[in-house]
């Protein structure tokens, strides 16, 4: 780049300074390779302007073609780049020292370079979001399309567990950032051709690469389309995140409930496109999204499968408990002791009237104190750095919990209560359906404290009718409970064994229903029996 | 692939398993409620004779309901009337069902409004409990018939088995004080029949199979599915009935307001459980309502054929506020609804609205099937 003098860029320069980001954008799509290579090498400076990080290494192929090799400094493979330029500059060099014809030369540039992934471009705009994932470019005079070489070599996170999804037994390896790890982590696990894996990119500035991954023949073709087609419909400046697409393509936005389900783990994307779903992976970020998602699938964590049945159906119960105590027991609690004293025992609501005594708030005031208080101790939790998370704990638990009942501001039953359901709802493995329900308790609390059980019935009435209502690329959220599919609840609040479970789920796996061969639960063999 | 999640109207189906939810709990909710076997007639202790016989008066009259909705398995019942008997006439007869669905769901809507001030919110104005169930129901007819038909799938569990246990724990006292229904039968069959007379009326509410035949999966099958709901409703009212006979007393129990909850309210579970009956109501409240959305959207539904509109929905706003008022001003107290449940009041009104427009279509039917003429063509 400093070879360029300032001097050419008055005469040639199509980009000024007071162009704004759309009309540079614009033109630089339109712009072109052309055949003498200082030219493009003074566009491209114009382009990318003094962008210290852009590397531009010119030379000469034999003894007569200049050329000049562009490339992004740290993100390629140092040796990769050294090897194409060994390759061309010097060995071709001593070819020319035998007389051979240079003409041959130019054909066989693509031969010469032995890195992978040969790819040509003429648009500079095109050229620039090559080099800018790992690509090394080659311009060479005389020529009007540049030659990209694959020199991938960023450092990347290495492949580790994901600290939101452990799991006690499974695979231990978890997405990163980089999409191609990613997507060869899911082929590692499904091994067949069938695996298909297209890429979109999203965002005019970002050019994030999004891959969407299903298994041709089993993913339902019409769901397919919607969800192209609602890909290619987000129209975005950036995609930093997958968190943006999932809501742009989500059915219904005016929903707490997460209608697509992201997770780190190559296990759990696995096993849902073998179901007959698709994995959307985001360039860029660790969290992959499964659609279609149905609202068991956010309370099944990978933990149930690998366990055997009977510990995997306890645990998977309890966790659909928890998840319903977390809504509904600071409600619970609140319309017990306003307005149905007469559902406790004797003993035990002497004792609750006890400890109230004295408190200056109403119930409900008490408990929804409580239970902000504790939501901002959560969020403060993750936010402070790892070295003085003990000291939240400390003010939270001993300062908060201990010396607001001393000083009576509540009562001990309802840190009981707090605590109750702060708990249960860690129980759910899925965070966006974790943060949903969290927020939905606050709801059934106040109408507790309004109707007494009754507003909790009219909460629990609407909740059914909106999640009954709430769609996921066409499958009806609640299912297999609503509509009820008798096949499908062998893996819904339940799981049953891993040779019963002969058929996918009723709606997504209709193109293949059995996904092995019924008859197959072991026995003893005949010497063993006596 | 519907892009958004409210699918059109039209092409709204349900499973004959959602529907058969749907008729079970709409019908369940009302015959237990009041108990009318007990308390609207002299039948005493024979009361589970009278829910025997109310079987299969109500089976007869689900005959004559569903019979032509199964002729025409893609028509409404607003739909086929005018098709039988010509455009104006058929129009005209739809409203008395519209009528009826109005009626039925404010009195359902009221029972429920009625058992919650009775039993806990005693300090609670009517118009809010009212409104509250009116909401809920609204939202869900608006949401369609297949969020009904899913939500029934969810709350169908809870609905049985509140009521299947209040009935195992009373198991014990009802064995126990089970010469209360003796004398069986010692009166001859006339107070039998009168106290069956109720239950039977309240087949009604099945008219909603005239709107809602067209939705189902396998229509051809509805009839066979509405006579499924009635039998295992009719199952649930003679047990609900011998054991509150016999919990309750013949003649304390015909006296009380809500039997079935009076005798779930004196339940102990173990030693440390008491005053269950709030739960009973609870999953009872979901029965309610899974029954007042339907009817809103029959109603709802109905007036938007006969007046030609292609959407039911805009009207759900109106009706409901109607329906609202209906429940609220219909029935001064607690007894003029009793008395409402009267045989000789309930009887000949709920009749009328299945004899009347039922009547005229299957006489148009027959006669049309008489001289020829293919009564589905036209």
């Amino acid at each position: 780049m400093k070879i360029q003098k300032r001097k050419n860029k008055k005469n040639s320069n199509p980009l000024t300074d007071n162009m704004d980001i759309s009309q540079r954008y614009h033109e630089v799509e339109k712009m072109k390779l052309v055949p003498s290579l200082d030219q493009n090498l003074n566009t491209l400076q114009q382009v990318c302007g003094y962008s210290f990080d852009v590397k531009v290494r010119k030379f000469t192929i034999g003894l007569k073609a200049p050329a000049a090799i562009v490339y992004i400094d740290n993100m390629v493979n140092k040796s990769s780049v050294e090897e194409i330029l060994r390759a061309l500059a010097i060995d071709t060099r001593k070819i020319e020292d035998r007389k051979d014809n240079h003409k041959l030369l130019k054909s066989t540039i693509k031969d010469l370079i032995t890195v992978n992934d040969v790819g040509e471009t003429d648009n500079i705009g095109e050229l620039f979001s090559k080099i800018s994932i790992g690509n090394t470019a080659l311009l060479v005079e005389g020529q009007v399309k540049a030659i990209i070489c694959d020199t991938f070599g960023l450092q990347l996170r290495s492949v580790t567990e994901p600290d939101a999804e452990t799991t006690i037994r499974g695979p231990r390896e978890g997405f990163v950032e980089s999409l191609f790890v990613n997507t060869s982590l899911i082929r590692r696990h499904i091994r067949v051709p069938h695996l298909w894996i297209e890429m979109v990119e999203i965002g005019s500035l970002s050019k994030t690469m999004v891959a969407l991954a299903y298994i041709k023949g089993l993913a339902d073709e019409k769901m397919l389309e919607e969800l192209r087609s609602r890909i290619k419909r987000i129209d975005t400046d950036a995609v930093i995140e997958s968190g943006f697409i999932e809501e742009f393509i989500e059915d219904q936005p005016f929903t707490l409930f997460p209608l697509v389900l992201r997770t780190e783990r190559p296990d759990k994307v696995c096993s849902a496109i073998l179901e007959g779903k698709a994995a959307v992976l985001t360039s860029g970020t660790p969290h992959a999204l499964i659609l279609p998602a149905e609202l068991p699938m956010f309370l099944m964590a990978p933990d149930d499968y690998y366990e055997k049945m009977p510990m995997g159906t306890f645990i998977r119960m309890l966790r659909w408990f928890a998840a319903l105590l977390s809504v509904f027991l600071p409600g619970f609690y609140v319309a017990v002791v306003n307005f149905h004293q007469e559902l406790l025992p004797t003993a035990l609501l002497l004792r609750v009237t006890a400890t109230r005594e004295g408190v200056p708030f109403p119930v409900v005031a008490e408990v929804l104190i409580m239970e902000i208080l504790f939501e901002v101790l959560r969020e403060a939790g993750i936010r402070l750095p790892a070295a003085i998370g003990p000291a939240i704990s400390i003010v939270g638990a001993l300062v908060l919990g201990d010396a607001a009942i001393r000083a009576g501001i509540v009562s001990p039953a309802v840190v009981i209560v707090v605590a109750l359901t702060a708990i249960s709802n860690f129980s759910t493995p899925a965070f966006s359906m974790a943060i949903a329900l969290r927020i939905v308790r606050f709801i059934f609390t106040i109408l507790a404290a309004v109707f007494g059980l009754f507003g909790m019935q009219f909460g629990i009435l609407m909740l059914t009718v909106h999640l009954c209502s709430l769609r996921s690329f066409g499958i009806p959220y609640m299912a297999p409970m609503a509509p009820f599919i008798l096949q499908d609840m062998k893996d819904s609040i339940i799981k049953t064994w891993s040779w019963d479970k002969q058929t996918r789920p009723k709606l997504l796996g209709k193109r293949e229903p059995f996904i092995q061969r019924p008859g197959q639960k072991p026995h003893p063999g005949k010497d063993d029996r006596q | 692939m519907p892009a958004n999640s409210f699918p059109k109207t039209t092409t709204e189906k349900i499973a004959n398993r959602q529907l058969l939810f749907m008729l079970f709990m709409m019908r369940t909710t009302v015959v237990i409620a009041f108990l009318p076997v007990l308390t609207s007639a002299d039948a005493f202790q024979d009361a589970w004779a009278a829910a025997i016989m109310s079987f299969f008066g109500a089976a007869l009259l689900v005959l004559v309901i569903a019979g032509l909705g199964v002729k025409f398995p893609e028509l409404t019942a607003v739909e086929y009337a005018q098709k039988l008997i010509g455009k104006w006439p058929g129009k005209i007869i739809s409203l008395i069902l519209v009528w009826a669905f109005l009626v039925i769901a404010a009195t359902d809507t009221r029972i429920y409004a009625e058992a919650l001030l009775t039993g806990f919110l005693t300090e609670t104005p009517l118009p809010f409990i009212v409104f509250m169930m009116v909401i809920a129901g609204s939202i869900a007819a608006y949401s369609g018939l297949e969020v009904i038909g899913r939500a029934a799938d969810l709350l169908f569990p809870v609905f049985l088995a509140a009521i299947v246990l209040s009935l195992v724990f009373a198991l014990p006292d009802a064995l126990l004080l089970k010469r209360n229904l003796e004398p069986v039968l010692a009166r001859g069959i006339g107070p039998v029949l009168r106290g069956s007379i109720i239950p039977i009326i309240i087949i009604a509410q099945y008219l909603a199979l005239t709107m809602v035949i067209p939705a189902a999966n396998q229509p051809g099958k509805a009839l066979g599915t509405a006579l499924w709901a009635l039998t295992g409703s009719s199952v649930v009212l003679v047990l609900v009935s011998l054991v509150t006979t016999a919990i309750m007393g013949p003649d304390h129990g015909s006296r009380l307001v809500f039997p079935f909850f009076s005798m779930v309210r004196t339940l102990n579970i173990s030693i440390f459980l008491e005053r269950v009956e709030i739960f009973a109501l609870f999953a009872w409240g979901f029965g309610i309502f899974i029954g007042v959305s339907v009817f809103m959207y029959c109603g709802s539904r109905a007036v938007a054929q006969v007046l030609g509109l292609h959407d039911y929905r805009p009207l759900i706003g109106p009706l409901a506020v109607i329906w609202g008022t209906f429940a609220e001003h219909s029935y001064q107290d607690m007894f003029q609804l009793r008395t409402f449940f009267q045989p000789k009041i309930a009887g000949p009104y709920a009749l009328s609205w299945i004899v009347i427009p039922m009547g005229i279509l299957w006489a148009a039917y027959g006669i049309r099937r008489l001289t020829g003429g293919k009564p589905d063509e036209k």
